[in-house]
């Protein structure tokens, strides 16, 4: 038997996983080869401290002081809050800037005809303007996905929150 | 150590603290740093060698784990998991530590005091035994790779899998690791004539 694999079973006799005969292998070369026994008593010794070491333990204010390190949920709150005014805010100004249009149309549009088709577009603005804030407030999805007008503003708005949400999030995200 | 009743109860314990801490709840978050506080912490201080440093480097870990917490995959252990986010970040510092002291001009003698703890360390409360000196001092002497491969085998109920996992190799690499590290080690034991000395404090 060769030193290298001496040395593997040495390894395996300090894991546990040596059989019965690979011990007695190890012992009979121990007993002839001195050099093989002086490293086995000082692989024993280093094993044998190390398992007898107990782990090191932090001081007693650790849990504290890193709750206190970790990201301010309250800050996220405030960014949250502050997206969902915007997207209210962004169906709400399209539609006052409509009805104050057609408002100032009104009086040059007498034709029934575009009058109706202007009531009609303004209703659908209302209209999508309202069910995006139902769904909001209600959270269902299912009303926008219905309709693909809706879900062409929504894609503009969720990449307006996106990008908002990611700049939030970085900032939230250091420490304070 | 933990009978098998009791370590269910834990990892019940732990899954529901996850889940809360998952919503944003710190409190719950909180119970899993208690958990693992000195799990984490002996790791980084045997890597470190240096209590300051360590205690930065476990709140750090925590408060990675906190902010990835949807990146966990629950197929692994959290424990598994949460170990390899500490020791990525310090073998990242170990990795800083020796550039810088590459960067200087002038080379410096190797001092202990630059870095470890040493014997005396003033500003740390804890008083380290002899015992636990003896084994920082030949833990300093190894490759931060062969250090952690020693560390993890020797503190914490590890398969090789599992270290290998965190150590994001192959079990061979481990074992080969481990292989040269002990024999490393007892190399200086020897040399600094500790091997009587050891063999006495395990009498």
């Amino acid at each position: 038997m060769d030193h290298n694999d001496i040395f593997a079973l040495m390894m395996d006799m300090l894991d546990g996983e040596a059989s019965e005969s690979e011990a007695r292998t190890l012992e009979a070369h121990l007993r002839a080869c001195p050099e093989c026994e002086q490293e086995w008593r000082a692989l024993v010794a280093i094993d044998t401290l190390f398992r007898q070491t107990p782990a090191l333990s932090p001081a007693a204010d650790f849990v504290e002081k890193t709750l206190a390190r970790l990201p301010n949920r309250r800050a996220r709150i405030w960014a949250m809050g502050a997206i969902y005014s915007a997207i209210l805010l962004g169906g709400l100004i399209p539609l006052a800037m409509l009805g104050y249009l057609g408002y100032k149309l009104l009086p040059v549009l007498s034709q029934p005809a575009l009058i109706g088709s202007v009531l009609k577009s303004l209703g659908t603005t209302y209209h999508a303007a309202s069910v995006i804030m139902g769904a909001l407030a209600s959270g269902a999805g299912e009303a926008l996905v219905q309709q693909p007008v809706y879900v062409g503003l929504m894609m503009v708005v969720a990449g307006i929150i996106f990008l908002w949400g990611g700049v939030y999030r970085r900032l939230v995200m250091t420490e304070v | 150590m933990m009978n098998k009743t009791q370590e269910i109860g834990a990892l019940n314990d732990e899954q529901v603290w996850l889940e809360q801490a998952m919503k944003g709840d710190q409190i719950a978050f909180g119970k899993l740093v208690e958990a693992y506080q000195t799990p984490v912490y002996n790791l980084a201080y045997r890597m470190l060698n240096n209590s300051g440093e360590a205690e930065e480097a476990a709140q750090e870990a925590f408060v990675r784990a906190y902010t990835r917490l949807e990146s966990y995959n629950p197929a692994h252990k959290f424990s598994t998991w949460l170990l390899s986010i500490t020791s990525n970040y310090c073998i990242d510092q170990l990795r800083k530590r020796r550039a810088v002291l590459l960067s200087i001009d002038e080379p410096l003698p190797p001092h202990p005091a630059l870095h470890s703890d040493g014997e005396k360390n003033p500003e740390s409360q804890v008083v380290m035994s002899e015992q636990q000196q003896m084994v920082q001092s030949l833990l300093s002497e190894l490759e931060p790779e062969y250090r952690e491969a020693v560390v993890l085998r020797y503190w914490y109920e590890l398969s090789y899998d599992e270290i290998a996992e965190i150590m994001d190799t192959t079990v061979s690499a481990i074992k080969s690791r481990l292989f040269r590290a002990r024999r490393q080690l007892a190399e200086i034991g020897l040399e600094r004539g500790l091997v009587p000395a050891m063999e006495k404090e395990i009498a």
